[in-house]
C-alpha cells in the first residue's frame, strides 16, 4: 500500500474509486436497513397516525404508548430471556459438535461422509411440515415437550445441516500442508484440530455461530407447538399474539415488541462482526 | 437419487486420501479411525434420532394414504400418490412459479451479496456499523418482515407509491401485491432483501480466507481490479460460493412463510409456491400421504438441478 | 451399485431403530392426576383485545376460586396459527382440554375424531339460551362438537359526513338498503372532488384479499347459498343467479360503474382504513369487530356510522362463522371441561367476553342487554342484525378448505379483477369445485 510517489492522476482515480465505494455501500445500507427505521418510527406513532394515508418517516407526535401497551399485554422481558437462553445454548452447542464432524467429513472421504452430505441436502429439501409430527412424537417420548431443553435440542439438530455444510467449505480452505507440518511435529489428530485448524476457522465459526443464533432466535413453529406453559414462551411466539384474525394486527405494540426482538440480534452482530475479519490465515501461511 | 448415484460411481474403491496418520490410528470402522468416530459421534447421534428418523418416516408417508385424524386407518398405496400427482396441473403450475422464484431470488441474492461483501471487506470508515446494519433483514422476525413490507407496498399509504409518485414515475397508485403482473416480482424483491445478509456474511467470512499475499503480489504485477478478482479472489472463494448458492437455492425453493404473509399465494395463484402447496395439503387438508409425495417430487427435481450445478464439486470431492 | 444399496440398508436400519423407539414409547399412557384428587384443565384461549383477555383471565380466576378440585390453567393462543398448533398437538396427543376456535375448523377436527361430542354434557339452560341456528354451526351428524359463543355480522362502516353530503336515506336494521339502493348510493358517493378527471372519492371499497368467505356468506342475502345438499345428502356446489348476484354486483361496481376502486381488491380490511379516514372511500363492508380499529385509529373529529349490509329481499340475512369452545377427545375430564365452558358462556359472562373483543354474544339473553343496545359505536345495529345471522353454508362441508385455496380464491380474485365473466366463474367454482368435494365424499 505504499504510494509515496503516486501520480496525481492515480490519486484522483483512487479518490473517485473510494467515493464510489462509499456511495455504493450507502445504497446497500439504505435498501437493507430502511425497514428498521420504519419499524422504530412506527413504534413511536399514535394509532391515529398509523391510520393516516400520508405516513411520515418520523413520528409527528412521538410517544411511548405502544411500548407501554406491549409490555402490559405480554411478558416481553421474560420471553426475551427464554429466547436468549435457547438461542445461545443452541448455537454454541451446534457449532461445537459441528466443527469436529465437519473436519472428519472433509478429511476422511468415506461412506459416512457421503451419507452425511446426502442427509444434509435431503434434510433441507424435504418439506419441513411433514417432519414436524414424527419429530414431535420422538420429543414427546424423550419427555422434553414444554421445556426449553427440548427446544434447544431441536434447534441444535435443525442447525446442524447448515453448520456442517458451511464449515466443510471453510475446513477445505485450510491448507493441508499446515496439518501435515503439525503431524510431522508429532501432534495427534485431535491436537492438530484444536491448535492448527480451529484458529484458522475463526471467521467461518463466527459466521456459522451467527447463523445458528439468529435462526434459533427467530424460529417460530417449533416454539409454538412444543411450548405450552406461559412461563416457557419465546419471543417469536409472543410476537404473534399481536396478530388477530384475518390479518388484523395491533400494529403499534407489535412494532414496539419487534424493535425489542430485533435489538439482541443486532447487538450480537455488532459484537461479533470484528471476528469475521480474521486475517489470521494469511499470517499463518507466511509463518 | 442421482446425487448418490454420481457419487457412488465416482468412488470405485479408494476412499480418498486422509492426511498421514500415526500407526495407532489405523484401526478403522467404515473407513474411520477411533479419533474420527470420537469427533463425529456428538453430531451423529442427535442427527440419527431427531432428523434421519423423522425424515425417513416423512418420506415413507408418500407411499401411503396417511391422513390427519384417527378415523381412517393408513394403508400402503404404492405409487398411487405419485401417479395422481402427474395429473395435478395446479401443482405443476406452482412448480413453475417456484422455479422462477427460486432461480431469480438465488441469483439476485448472490450478485448483490457478493458486491456488498466485497465492499464490506474494504478498509472503509464505519465498517463495523455498515456490517451491523447490513444484517438488519436477518435480525427482524419473519412475521414482522412480512407486515413491514405490506406497509411499504400498500397502495394507498405505502412508501413505495409515495416515493415513486413524488419522483414523477407513477401517476396512479399501483397495488403491488395484488396486481397480476407485479405480484411475483414484488415478492421476489422481498425474498432477495430478506436473504441477502446470510449470503453476505458467509461470503465475507470466505473472503477472509483469501490470502492477502497473493492479492498483493497480483497487485504488484500490475493486475487490474477485475483480473485480481478473477485470478486470485474467485478461485479461493469458489467452494464457499458453491456451498452457499446451492443451499440458498434449496431454501428459496422450500420457503413460503414470507410470501404467505405477503400475498397468501394470490392474486389468482400467481405467488403460490410449491412448498405452500405441500404445506396446505398436509396441514390444512390433512392429506399427509399426498403432501409427502409432493415433497418427494420436489426433492428429486432439486437434486437433479443441484447435481448439474455441483457436478464439478462432487467430482472433486470424490477424487 | 452395491455400495449404494448397502448404504441405504444401513440408513433404514438406523431409522427403524429410532422410530421403533419412538413408537414404543408413544403408546405409553398419560400420567395420572395428582393424588389429592384435584384435576387441572388446560384452556387454550384466543381472546385478542386486552379487555377480552382480562375478562377471560378474571373468569378463570373466579372459577378456580370456587372450584378447588377443578383448576383451569389459562393458555394464550393466537388466531394467526391456531389451526397448525391444534393439528400438531392433536396428532401428538398433547392437545389442551378446552379449545377456543371457530366453527370452520371444527368440521375437519370433528371428522378426524379429535373433538368430543358434547351432546350428553350440555346443560339444558345453555342449550335454550343459544338459538338453534347457532347450534347448527357446530353440529355434524348426530354430534355437537362445540359451543358457539361469539359471532359477528358483516356491516357497512360509513363516513357520516359523506353520507350527509350525499343526502341519502340512512338505512336501519329494520329497513336496510336493497342491493339496488346500495348501488345508487355508491354512485352518489363517488366523486371527482378536484375535477382532475380521476375519481378521488369512491362509494365503497371492497377489501377482497380473502374473497371467499364474504362472497359465500353474502350470497345468503339474495337467497343463494352456493353449497347445497343433493338428494343423497351429499354436498354439492351450485352457482346460479341467486348465488352469484352479490358477486356480480361487486364486479359491476369495480369494473363498470367504477364506484369501487380496483386497488381495494388486494387489501385486507385493515388496509382500507387509511383511505377511509382520508375520505377516499365512503363506505367499507367490514366485520363487526373492525369497529375497534376504526375507533382507535380514526382522526379526531372523524364521525362514522355502522349500517346494516344491504339485502335482496325481506329481512337482512347473512352467513356467519361463530367462535366456539370445544373439548378435546383425549381429555379425561370431559364433564368438568364442559362445566367450565358452561360457566364461561353464561349470559353475563358471554357479554363480557363479547364486549371485550367488540363481538356479539350468541346468547339471546345477553343480546338483550342494554349495553349492546346503545347507539355508541353502532352496537345497536349489530345486535339488531344478529337475528338474521345463519350458519355459513361452508360449515360442515368437507373439502371446503381445499376448494377455497385451490379454486375459489384465485377464481374470485380474477373475476373481480375483470379477467373473465360470470360464466367462467361458475364453471370454475361449480364444475372444478365439485370434483374436489367429490373426492372427500367417496
Amino acid at each position: 500500500m505504499s504510494t509515496t510517489s503516486a501520480l496525481p492522476k492515480v490519486r484522483v482515480l483512487r479518490i473517485a474509486g473510494r467515493t464510489g465505494q462509499y456511495v455504493a455501500l450507502l445504497g446497500f445500507l439504505v435498501f437493507l436497513a430502511f425497514p428498521l427505521l420504519w419499524l422504530v418510527s412506527t413504534s413511536f406513532k399514535s394509532p391515529q397516525e398509523l391510520g393516516s394515508i400520508n405516513p411520515k418517516w418520523l413520528p409527528v407526535d412521538p410517544g411511548l404508548g405502544n411500548y407501554r401497551a406491549a409490555f402490559e399485554a405480554q411478558p416481553l422481558l421474560h420471553s426475551a430471556l427464554n429466547s436468549l437462553i435457547v438461542a445461545v445454548s443452541a448455537s454454541v452447542i451446534s457449532v461445537s459438535i459441528a466443527v469436529p464432524a465437519a473436519y472428519v467429513m472433509v478429511r476422511y472421504k468415506t461412506r459416512v461422509s457421503q451419507a452425511g452430505t446426502v442427509w444434509i441436502l435431503v434434510s433441507q429439501m424435504f418439506p419441513f411440515v411433514l417432519v414436524i409430527i414424527p419429530l414431535f412424537l420422538v420429543l414427546k417420548n424423550l419427555r422434553v415437550i414444554d421445556s426449553l431443553v427440548g427446544l434447544i435440542i431441536v434447534y441444535v439438530v435443525w442447525n446442524l445441516p447448515f453448520s456442517l455444510w458451511m464449515l466443510q467449505g471453510y475446513v477445505k480452505s485450510v491448507p493441508r500442508s499446515l496439518e501435515e507440518a503439525a503431524a510431522m511435529d508429532g501432534a495427534g489428530r485431535l491436537r492438530t484440530l484444536v491448535s492448527v485448524v480451529l484458529p484458522l476457522l475463526a471467521p467461518g465459526l463466527v459466521a456459522t455461530l451467527m447463523f445458528s443464533f439468529v435462526t434459533a432466535w427467530n424460529e417460530f413453529f417449533f416454539a409454538l407447538v412444543l411450548l405450552k406453559s406461559p412461563e416457557n414462551q419465546t419471543m417469536s411466539v409472543i410476537l404473534t399474539r399481536f396478530l388477530g384474525a384475518e390479518g388484523v394486527a395491533d400494529l403499534g405494540p407489535l412494532a414496539a415488541a419487534s424493535v425489542l426482538a430485533t435489538i439482541p440480534s443486532l447487538l450480537f452482530f455488532a459484537l461479533l462482526q470484528r471476528r469475521l475479519v480474521g486475517g489470521m490465515l494469511s499470517g499463518a501461511v507466511k509463518g | 437419487m442421482s446425487l448418490t448415484a454420481s457419487r457412488a460411481k465416482a468412488v470405485p474403491g479408494s476412499r480418498g486420501t486422509p492426511p498421514p496418520r500415526t500407526p495407532a490410528q489405523r484401526r478403522q470402522a467404515l473407513g474411520l479411525d477411533r479419533d474420527a468416530w470420537f469427533l463425529l459421534l456428538p453430531a451423529l447421534i442427535p442427527i440419527l434420532v431427531l432428523s434421519v428418523g423423522p425424515l425417513l418416516y416423512g418420506v415413507s408417508l408418500a407411499f401411503t394414504d396417511a391422513q390427519a385424524g384417527r378415523t381412517a386407518a393408513t394403508q400402503f398405496v404404492g405409487l398411487d400418490n405419485l401417479l395422481d400427482l402427474r395429473h395435478d396441473s395446479l401443482f405443476w403450475e406452482s412448480f413453475r412459479i417456484g422455479l422462477i422464484w427460486a432461480v431469480s431470488v438465488t441469483a439476485l441474492q448472490f450478485v448483490l451479496a457478493m458486491g456488498l461483501a466485497l465492499l464490506l471487506n474494504q478498509n472503509l470508515r464505519f465498517r463495523w456499523l455498515a456490517r451491523t446494519l447490513a444484517l438488519v433483514p436477518w435480525a427482524m422476525p419473519e412475521v414482522v418482515v412480512g407486515i413491514m413490507w405490506r406497509l411499504v407496498y400498500h397502495s394507498d399509504a405505502g412508501v413505495l407509491n409515495k416515493t415513486l409518485g413524488q419522483l414523477g414515475l407513477l401517476h396512479e397508485n399501483v397495488d403491488w401485491l395484488a396486481d397480476l403482473s407485479y405480484a411475483l416480482p414484488a415478492v421476489i424483491a422481498v425474498g432477495v432483501w430478506a436473504g441477502m445478509p446470510q449470503t453476505t456474511v458467509v461470503l465475507l467470512a470466505g473472503l477472509q480466507n483469501v490470502p492477502h499475499e497473493l492479492r498483493e503480489a497480483a497487485q504488484l504485477d500490475g493486475a487490474g481490479l477485475w483480473r485480481r478478482f478473477t485470478t486470485v479472489t474467485w478461485p479461493a472463494l469458489k467452494p464457499v460460493v458453491l456451498a452457499i448458492t446451492s443451499l440458498n437455492f434449496i431454501w428459496n425453493f422450500n420457503s413460503f412463510g414470507l410470501v404467505y404473509v405477503l400475498t397468501q399465494g394470490g392474486p389468482g395463484g400467481q405467488t403460490r409456491l410449491p412448498m405452500l402447496f405441500a404445506y396446505e395439503e398436509a396441514f390444512k387438508y390433512g392429506q399427509f400421504g399426498y403432501a409427502a409425495a409432493m415433497g418427494l417430487v420436489m426433492v428429486a427435481v432439486i437434486a437433479v438441478l443441484l447435481t448439474l450445478f455441483l457436478r464439478k464439486k462432487l467430482k472433486e470431492d470424490a477424487a | 451399485m452395491r455400495v449404494r444399496s448397502n448404504r441405504m440398508k444401513g440408513l433404514s436400519a438406523c431409522a427403524a431403530t429410532a422410530l421403533s423407539l419412538a413408537l414404543a414409547a408413544g403408546c405409553g399412557g398419560s400420567e395420572p392426576d395428582s393424588t389429592d384428587g384435584r384435576i387441572t384443565l388446560e384452556f387454550l384461549s384466543l381472546a385478542w383485545q386486552k379487555e377480552s383477555v382480562d375478562a377471560n383471565k378474571a373468569l378463570v380466576k373466579q372459577w378456580n376460586a370456587t372450584h378447588p378440585d377443578v383448576q383451569v390453567k389459562y393458555v394464550q393462543g393466537s388466531w394467526d396459527n391456531i389451526h397448525d398448533q391444534l393439528l400438531t398437538s392433536f396428532e401428538g396427543g398433547e392437545a389442551p382440554d378446552i379449545i377456543h376456535d371457530d366453527a370452520s375448523d371444527l368440521t375437519d377436527f370433528a371428522n378426524g375424531g379429535y373433538l368430543a361430542d358434547l351432546s350428553d354434557y350440555l346443560p339444558q339452560s345453555l342449550r335454550e339460551d343459544i338459538p338453534q341456528a347457532s347450534w347448527d354451526t357446530t353440529t355434524y351428524g348426530n354430534g355437537t362438537y362445540g359451543v358457539p359463543f361469539l359471532q359477528e355480522p358483516r356491516v357497512l362502516i360509513a363516513a357520516t359526513a359523506l353520507l350527509q353530503q350525499a343526502d341519502v336515506r340512512i338505512p336501519t336494521a329494520q329497513h336496510p338498503w336493497t342491493w339496488g339502493e346500495f348501488e345508487d348510493v355508491s354512485k352518489k358517493l363517488t366523486r371527482d372532488r378536484n375535477n382532475d378527471g380521476t375519481t378521488d372519492q369512491y362509494g365503497v371499497a371492497w377489501s377482497m384479499k380473502e374473497p371467499v368467505a364474504q362472497s359465500v356468506n353474502l350470497s345468503l342475502s339474495t337467497g343463494g347459498q352456493i353449497f347445497y345438499k343433493d338428494a343423497d345428502g351429499k354436498n354439492e356446489i351450485r352457482y346460479d343467479s341467486a348465488d352469484s348476484s352479490v358477486a356480480q354486483l361487486i364486479d359491476r361496481q369495480v369494473n363498470e360503474d367504477r364506484t369501487a376502486p380496483k386497488n381495494g381488491l388486494g387489501m385486507s380490511g385493515s388496509d382500507t382504513l387509511p383511505g377511509f379516514f382520508a375520505g377516499r372511500y365512503a363506505m367499507l363492508p367490514l366485520n363487526f369487530s373492525f369497529r375497534q380499529q376504526v375507533q382507535q385509529q380514526a382522526p379526531k373529529g372523524f364521525d362514522w356510522t355502522v349500517l346494516p349490509m344491504p339485502t335482496g329481499k325481506g329481512e337482512p340475512t347473512q352467513g356467519t362463522i361463530p367462535q366456539t369452545l370445544s373439548v378435546s377427545q383425549d381429555s379425561r375430564h370431559k364433564r368438568s371441561a364442559v362445566d367450565f365452558i358452561a360457566f364461561l358462556t353464561q349470559a353475563e359472562h358471554q357479554l363480557q367476553l363479547a364486549r371485550g373483543d367488540w363481538l356479539l354474544p350468541t346468547s339471546t339473553k345477553a343480546l338483550k342487554d342494554p349495553s349492546l343496545n346503545t347507539d355508541t359505536y353502532g352496537w345497536k345495529t349489530g345486535a339488531a342484525v344478529a337475528a338474521g345471522l345463519r350458519p355459513s353454508p361452508v360449515l360442515g362441508v368437507r373439502g371446503y378448505a381445499e376448494w377455497k385455496d385451490k379454486i375459489a380464491t384465485p377464481a374470485y380474485q380474477e373475476f373481480y379483477n375483470g379477467a373473465f365473466g360470470i360464466a367462467e366463474l361458475r364453471e370454475r367454482l361449480a364444475d372444478d369445485g365439485n370434483r374436489i368435494l367429490d373426492r372427500y365424499q367417496r
